[in-house]
């Protein structure tokens, strides 16, 4: 029995709902952006046609800038402390990397080293999602908005890098939506993202022992 | 790649990205489809100029195809092929095989033109010469009957248009019938050539003109609408009977596996070969505006022109206006001739709606649908490195 006793609030409130807008948004406009650029009629058709389904991708891409945007705006210091937490890479989370924290099956980790707040994988994603997310709002407000003034070569490279970043984003999220809601090792997190924020203090002191070493030093 | 002209000659295919930025291009707002939506182009308002299948982010639009027509014409030893080629195409076929924007190859698309088979290889520039020459004539009797001279009184109104551009004609028609008595009633270089090769040309190469083929190599895409209307039957035969574009040819070229640039220089064959610069330049804005004045000045004038240049009409301005004073040694004064040269039909419903109040001063206006002229015609070459 761990002597580790209660729970800890990971993400607050304001976070969680940014979470929640990203992801309700980042589901539709994969969906329609699929929908279209395949011509898959049975999806862009839950959105009443093609060009429907196009207008819903785009207010949906709105969505999908002005929230993180607001949340920036009113929660700079914490978001300034994660992009902090996500850019600084230590020994220790090179040495996660190179066992991938044991989260893969052929790799066998006794004890995988000490964490921050996000793990050396959490880290790079999310470095990845913020450049993913702003290549996509770069070339899709331009693919929308002045597709009539673009030279057609701009316009090409736009679609192109829009879509194949899209697919990218898509690959992540999908691991993502694995590690945290699916791997037996790591699906507790889930609730504290979705939910009520908190996570139990023995997993966090196991999975995220610099930062709860931190926090308990602030205590 | 279509084969048969049914539904128009420019056509969206699956591959359409619905990106919306063709509906900006075309100049008569046959394109529709919203941003999401594959684009439809209605083949009523579609004046077939290509634009958009040129300025198309995804390669998507397609224009009907008559090389499989040409093939087979080619390879039937009972009939005789003769092809001629618009002044546009020799500065742009190049591009296709990596050579810099506006080298002339000319002599080696001969070349190529005859390794592919053709029996007899003419060139457009004879019948633009045609087609200026009654051009400048209609335009000076025009001038005289609006000038109240004696023996000019069945000529047309003035301003003149001019009447080579197919997407301008059908643009004209279609949305300004009332202009059409404005339009001069000479036919294009490319129609010209059709008749002549079918009765002169046929007689001097003693060949039966229902055995022979003409082919066009054009920059153009409404060349091919405009070989197919049904009243350019001059010669008692359809007188073009297929039309390439410069792309088109250039794959036929690499089809072949003919090496073009190591191609040794050809000439034209020679008796329809010969014509002046004024047949050069009918290609690039303003050119046709510019022949027309060196062959209304010298008639009107009845002296050499020292200096054949009209500067005035040339550059990319979509409406350019000049005035060139042109002395009529018949009637023993100056006349200034106000012109005007519109290059894009975009620009063009203002400049026609004053004519059709009354309002114009020109009396001669030049309409060219592509920007900056045939040289940018919806039938060449496509860098996208250069937009």
């Amino acid at each position: 029995m761990s002597e580790i006793k209660g729970k800890v609030l990971k993400h607050d409130q304001q976070t969680r709902m940014m979470h929640w807008v990203h992801l309700i948004c980042f589901i539709i406009l994969g969906l329609t952006g699929i929908a279209f650029y395949w011509d898959i009629n049975i999806i862009s058709n839950i959105f009443g046609g093609p060009a429907n389904a196009s207008l819903v991708h785009r207010w949906t891409g709105v969505l999908f800038l002005t929230g993180p945007t607001i949340y920036i705006l009113l929660n700079f210091e914490r978001f300034s402390r994660f992009i902090d937490t996500i850019s600084t890479f230590t020994k220790n989370d090179i040495a996660w990397l190179k066992t991938m924290g044991g989260y893969v099956p052929f790799i066998k980790v006794e004890h995988a080293p000490p964490q921050d707040k996000y793990n050396a994988g959490q880290k790079i994603l999310g470095g990845l999602i913020i450049i993913g997310c702003l290549l996509i709002i770069l070339t899709g407000f331009p693919m929308w908005l002045w597709r009539y003034t673009l030279p057609a070569a701009f316009l090409s490279m736009c679609y192109n890098i829009h879509f194949w970043t899209a697919i990218i984003m898509i690959l992540l999220v999908g691991g993502h939506f694995f590690l945290a809601a699916i791997h037996p090792k790591s699906r507790v997190e889930f609730a504290s993202m979705m939910m009520d924020g908190y996570v139990d203090a023995e997993i966090t002191a196991h999975h995220n022992e610099s930062w709860f070493n931190e926090l308990q030093k602030v205590e | 790649m279509s084969t048969v002209i049914a539904e128009g000659v420019i056509h969206v295919t699956n591959d359409c990205k619905a990106c919306d930025h063709c509906t900006s291009i075309c100049p008569t707002g046959a394109i529709s489809g919203m941003l999401g939506q594959k684009h439809h182009i209605d083949p009523r308002l579609c004046v077939n100029c290509g634009q958009c299948l040129i300025n198309c982010p995804f390669g998507a639009i397609s224009d009907a195809s008559s090389v499989e027509m040409v093939r087979q014409a080619l390879n039937d030893s009972t009939k005789i092929v003769v092809v001629q080629e618009a002044p546009a195409v020799r500065v742009a076929l190049g591009e296709e095989f990596g050579l810099a924007p506006g080298t002339n190859v000319k002599n080696k698309m001969y070349a190529a033109l005859r390794k592919l088979g053709f029996d007899r290889v003419y060139d457009t520039e004879f019948t633009a010469d045609l087609t200026i020459m009654e051009e400048g004539t209609e335009l000076i009797h025009r001038v005289f009957n609006a000038l109240g001279v004696e023996g000019f009184e069945s000529s047309g109104p003035l301003p003149q248009f001019t009447s080579c551009c197919p997407a301008w004609i059908k643009y004209a028609e279609d949305k300004y019938p009332h202009i059409l008595p404005h339009i001069s009633s000479a036919k294009s270089p490319q129609q010209m050539f059709g008749p002549v090769a079918k009765t002169y040309g046929a007689m001097k190469l003693n060949v039966d003109p229902e055995d022979m083929i003409v082919v066009s190599v054009m920059p153009c895409t409404a060349k091919k609408y405009e070989c197919d209307r049904p009243e350019m039957i001059a010669s008692g035969f359809k007188d073009v009977d297929y039309v390439i574009t410069t792309r088109e040819l250039a794959e036929m070229i690499k089809a072949d596996g003919i090496d073009f640039l190591n191609l040794a220089d050809e000439d034209a064959d020679k008796f329809i070969g010969l014509s002046t610069g004024a047949a050069t330049i009918f290609g690039a804005t303003g050119g046709v505006m510019e022949a027309a004045l060196r062959t209304a000045y010298e008639i009107l004038s009845e002296e050499k022109l020292d200096k054949v240049e009209f500067e005035a009409v040339r550059g990319l301005a979509p409406v350019r206006e000049a005035t060139v004073e042109i002395p009529v040694k018949a009637l023993g004064t100056k006349l200034p001739v106000h012109v005007c040269v519109v290059t894009g039909l975009k620009y063009v419903d203002s400049v026609i709606e004053d004519v059709l109040a009354g309002r114009s001063t020109y009396h001669f206006i030049e309409v060219m649908n592509c920007p900056g002229g045939c040289i940018n015609g919806g039938g060449q070459p496509i860098r996208r490195d250069t937009y």
